[in-house]
């Protein structure tokens, strides 16, 4: 492996494991608040791509800047917490919560695949593409290596940001707090007045945005087509196991290392690339069954 | 101030409160004793909504039953659960803060309120930067009784304070309730224990409970108070 494949590997993984996380932080929260493996997490990055390439294919017709697509990106993302995230929980999960995992893991995936029927028939099997962002922010050159910088800078960026600005949320913002302690002790912090219905439901959008925006980032690197849910929901699943079930800083650097991981394999074992993030998961989880930040008691976010 | 018409209460499909009918007045001091599992606890939390209950619940004079559980703390009703249940991801101020954070309380009611918990529990300020998870069991039924106090205006229930508190640390709690009720006349507390010798002298009268029922104790406030 010479330097410009290592380099081109180790960027492709560090682009790739943005994405992955962004997603993934939202997954780990609705878990880690609520409780509830949400498969159809899948659907809304998704559903996040197809809105935002829709919504960018729209307005540039109209005659609007390229980069206009980036405020299209966050109102997609918006839009999948609000218009779908809301509903979702307020009308189903919120029955669900006191039932068992099984029957909880069920209606998620029959939401999720609902949502897969929705698409095809909304966005039709026909791959969309619009690179519009891509190309705005241009290339740049590192050691020889030209990469674009909106895979190589602006997600990796955006990805810090999420995982530093979720910290500071969780912590020192009052909704943050009663979302915390509602985390901790769902009757403790009803009876001071926490009203944990409605931290759940913002729970539950702020993770179904985040996963609109992992669809909505990943528009312009990638072909929108479907069954792309179902990859991402496999692969965020993969990370927030492998890190410890509600555990975010975990889960950031568990999609660093499936997302190189897996691009490493790309250059070096092509055959076993796909394999390799659930070969990692598997590792661990055999040495550690609770992940690998996780602790087997203590449930916090 | 608080009165129960006909509450059952039950924990899945086991009934633990049997047609419980009394009343409490305001400033009143009422010590509700029975043995484990007679349904002290349960009273309480049936009063804060969290069972399955039928009969009516009055809080002045308005019935709560229906009062969506995380609502009634904002009455005026403070809650300190028998397990201290303290957030461990928050410091002990932190703790104490949640409540006011919760019902959005002013800056200046929440100093206000604040103070008032000092007051009533001053070595709580050495205490105040301490994680919630690594103070004692004595230390943490100070914390919980001054996040009790930061919504409880009018009403303070306390499962069980004693329950497991050094003699030294149990006459500092009540001395701190002493205090409570020196600087607000017209607060009502309701303070459950198994051992009845405990809040001899203290309360303004005992209700016993048995088996989920009041076996024991005037079902009515004493005519002064009532």
């Amino acid at each position: 492996m010479n330097f410009s494949i290592f380099l081109l590997a180790l960027f492709d993984g560090v682009a790739y494991a943005a994405l992955v996380f962004i997603v993934a932080l939202g997954l780990t929260l609705i878990f880690g608040v609520m409780r509830i493996l949400n498969v159809a997490h899948g659907s809304l990055y998704a559903i996040g791509a197809y809105t935002t390439v829709s919504l960018v294919g729209y307005f540039l017709a109209l005659g609007f800047a390229p980069a206009f697509a980036f405020p299209l990106m966050i109102v997609s993302a918006i839009l999948v917490g609000i218009v779908i995230g809301a509903p979702l929980e307020y009308f189903l999960l919120r029955r669900i919560y006191q039932k068992s995992e099984v029957l909880q893991l069920l209606v998620t995936f029959a939401v999720f695949m609902i949502l897969e029927d929705v698409q095809r028939l909304v966005w039709g099997t026909q791959p969309y593409f619009n690179s519009s962002a891509l190309q705005v922010l241009g290339n740049v050159t590192v050691f020889g290596v030209t990469y674009t910088a909106y895979q190589l800078i602006l997600l990796p960026l955006i990805a810090v940001v999420l995982l530093l600005g979720m910290r500071f949320f969780l912590r020192h913002t009052i909704i943050g707090k009663l979302i915390t302690a509602t985390t901790e002790d769902r009757e403790a912090a009803q009876s001071i007045g926490i009203d944990a219905d409605r931290v759940f439901l913002f729970t539950f959008v702020i993770g179904a945005v985040l996963a609109g925006l992992g669809g909505a980032l990943a528009s312009p690197t990638t072909s929108i087509l479907p069954g792309m849910g179902a990859d991402m929901i496999v692969l965020s699943f993969a990370v927030v196991a492998t890190a410890g079930l509600g555990q975010i800083e975990g889960a950031a650097l568990t999609a660093l290392m499936i997302g190189l991981g897996r691009s490493f394999a790309v250059y070096l074992y092509p055959e076993i690339s796909v394999l390799v993030p659930y070969l990692i998961m598997v590792l661990v989880l055999l040495v550690r069954p609770e992940g690998l930040f996780g602790s087997p008691a203590a449930r916090k976010i | 101030m608080l009165e129960l018409r006909n509450v059952n209460a039950s924990i899945g499909i086991i009934p633990i409160l049997r047609d419980l009918t009394f009343r409490i007045g305001a400033a009143e001091t009422v010590a509700l004793i029975g043995r484990n599992g007679a349904g002290k606890t349960t009273l309480l939390r049936t009063i804060m909504g969290f069972t399955t209950a039928s009969g009516e619940i009055l809080f002045e004079g308005q019935p709560i039953n229906a009062l969506h559980p995380p609502k009634r703390p904002g009455l005026g009703i403070g809650y300190a659960p028998e397990d201290r249940r303290l957030f461990a991801a928050f410091t002990i101020e932190e703790n104490i803060l949640l409540p006011a954070q919760a019902a959005r309380l002013g800056k200046a009611e929440t100093t206000r309120r604040l103070d008032r918990a000092y007051t009533v529990l001053p070595e709580l300020r050495d205490l105040a930067q301490r994680p919630g998870g690594t103070v004692s069991g004595g230390q943490g039924k100070m914390v919980a009784l001054a996040r009790a106090l930061m919504l409880g205006t009018k009403l303070i229930m306390l499962d069980e304070p004693f329950q497991g508190l050094a003699p030294a640390l149990a006459q500092r709690y009540a001395e701190a309730l002493r205090t409570l009720r020196d600087t607000d006349r017209s607060i009502t507390l309701i303070i459950t224990e198994s051992n009845p010798s405990l809040l001899r002298g203290f309360a303004d009268r005992t209700l016993v409970i048995e088996r989920g029922e009041v076996a024991e104790g005037s079902l009515e406030p004493e005519g002064t108070k009532a």
